[in-house]
């Protein structure tokens, strides 16, 4: 029945417009960072590596796709929480304002199950964006841009991977950046829970999202003992498997409290739903 | 009066004598360098530099006379921006510069002559040069270049099997890293964390570079199309 249900979800995302309308504007935005780096990527490089350059050369094809990758990467896993947000963060609510949730109950289907169906279906649409992120970026790119090493830029420094130790990486890193999405699209569920309106839980999310960003920015001491539990403390781990030596347990440390914060989200949605007095 | 002029006049026939030698000797090492119209050679460069994290990369060199350079390899390979063939093509121009013997040194169990190297032209992109020459088989065991952009450049070189062109089987580079920064924008990391903060390679003030090159191929030949940037 949770399958079923799922698979019912799963068919009201793909009938909502909204649901294209982040996999277009995905598409768009990477097709303007594409052309910015084929028309001008030299002087986006030269900016990372001019200091250095005085004194040393860079040789060899610097500009590649598994840069490009990268660099698509870190520009968009700031925004596509906002279209991840748009779609999930309706799926309870959007039945309250459309007057379908009283029906959704009468269903011969536990509220738990309920919620967990419409979770399930968020991640499916989350890994779906994600995928479509991985191909746009990935394949794309090395299509446009040719393969070759890759220069990443860390606090400590610039590190060199080679062409043959990175796909695995950017496995794994897609992985955990599709947890991090994952947390917004529960978050974004589990406030939907509380709302009757669609709008409110976007807001909502998008308004935690940057306060918890500013947080975590700001280096005042006060924070500092809640900055390791905020999520989006965490959103950016998938960039640690870029580091030599990979610091594992740091990613495991983000990727834990990334799981904790999904179940409990759930949880709350879980307790809300069913105690919800459905009167529409 | 007269002291002080004999005086002079020895001091300056001295100090031309020395400049007449160190000509010589550095005429002799650039004959060598000149005797390679060019090369092809496949090098193993391993960089230790503070705040550059990479492995050892495969590369092949290219030159051709007078200054066509060009490194190939498969991946990102990280060069000294000056001292490999610059100071070679700088050392070719006659005229470009004046030389002075400044002592001599014993590196390994080889006795060199120190010569300085003192650009003439106001803009010349080397400010000074020091060459470390073996005499007896004019061949620079160890350099010292300081120049405008770069720093100073210390380079130490070992030779095989190719001593009769001067061309060096292995070079050590030590590179000036004191004007590294990062972009902290770029460089801002979520997980960045104090630990990170206090790495202590940050303030190591110099890197080197290890070239080892095998399997030189001199005068046989390189195209041109070799040297054109692919697009």
């Amino acid at each position: 029945m949770l399958l079923k249900n799922t698979y019912n979800e799963f068919v009201k995302i793909l009938a909502k417009p909204r649901s294209y309308l982040g996999i277009g504007a995905l598409t768009l935005l990477i097709a303007v960072i594409l052309f910015a780096m084929k028309a001008d990527g030299a002087s986006f490089i030269s900016f990372v590596t001019s200091s250095f350059e005085q004194t040393l050369s860079f040789n060899g094809n610097i500009l590649n796709g598994n840069l490009i990758a990268f660099i698509i990467l870190q520009m968009l896993i700031i925004h596509i929480p906002l279209l991840v947000a748009l779609v999930t963060g309706d799926l309870i609510s959007g039945e309250a304002a459309m007057g379908t949730v009283r029906m959704l109950a009468s269903k011969p289907i536990s509220r738990s199950s309920i919620v967990l169906s419409k979770f399930i279906a968020g991640a499916v649409y989350t890994l779906i964006l994600t995928i479509w992120l991985g191909f746009l970026a990935l394949i794309v790119a090395k299509w446009i841009f040719g393969t070759g090493d890759l220069i990443v830029l860390n606090s400590d420094g610039l590190v060199i991977l080679k062409e043959q130790d990175i796909m695995w990486r950017y496995g794994l890193s897609f992985l955990v950046a599709f947890l991090s999405l994952l947390t917004i699209s529960t978050l974004s569920i589990c406030l939907s829970a509380f709302a009757d309106n669609s709008i409110g839980p976007i807001v909502s999310t998008m308004a935690i999202i940057i306060l918890f960003t500013i947080i975590g920015s700001l280096d005042v001491s006060v924070f500092d003992k809640i900055k390791p539990f905020l999520f989006t403390t965490h959103m950016a781990s998938w960039r640690s498997f870029f580091e030599n030596p990979i610091p594992t347990s740091k990613i495991m440390q983000s990727v834990v409290i990334l799981l904790a914060h999904n179940v409990i989200l759930v949880l709350i949605a879980i307790v809300k739903f069913n105690k919800k007095d459905i009167t529409s | 009066m007269k002291k002080i002029l004999l005086f002079s006049t020895f001091i300056f026939l001295g100090f031309m004598s020395k400049a007449q030698d160190a000509n010589e000797i550095l005429a002799q090492v650039v004959a060598k360098i000149n005797g390679v119209t060019d090369y092809s050679v496949d090098a193993n460069i391993k960089a230790d530099i503070p705040l550059i994290k990479i492995l050892p990369v495969n590369a092949t060199i290219y030159f051709k006379q007078k200054d066509k350079f060009r490194v190939v390899s498969k991946g990102i390979a990280i060069l000294p921006k000056q001292g490999f063939t610059d100071m070679n093509s700088f050392l070719a121009k006659k005229g470009a510069y004046m030389v002075v013997e400044s002592g001599t040194k014993t590196i390994g169990e080889i006795k060199t002559t120190l010569l300085t190297v003192i650009p003439t032209g106001e803009n010349s992109e080397f400010i000074l040069a020091k060459l470390w020459i073996d005499t007896k088989r004019s061949l620079i065991l160890k350099s010292q270049i300081t120049t405008r952009s770069s720093g100073t450049v210390n380079v130490d070189y070992t030779y095989t099997d190719h001593v009769e062109f001067g061309l060096p089987s292995k070079l050590v580079f030590t590179v000036d890293v004191k004007k590294f920064k990062l972009p902290k924008s770029v460089a801002a990391d979520l997980h960045d964390t104090d630990d990170k903060k206090k790495d202590t390679k940050k303030d190591e003030k110099s890197g080197t570079i290890v070239i080892k090159l095998t399997n030189y191929k001199v005068n046989k030949g390189v195209s041109d199309s070799v040297f054109k940037e692919k697009k």
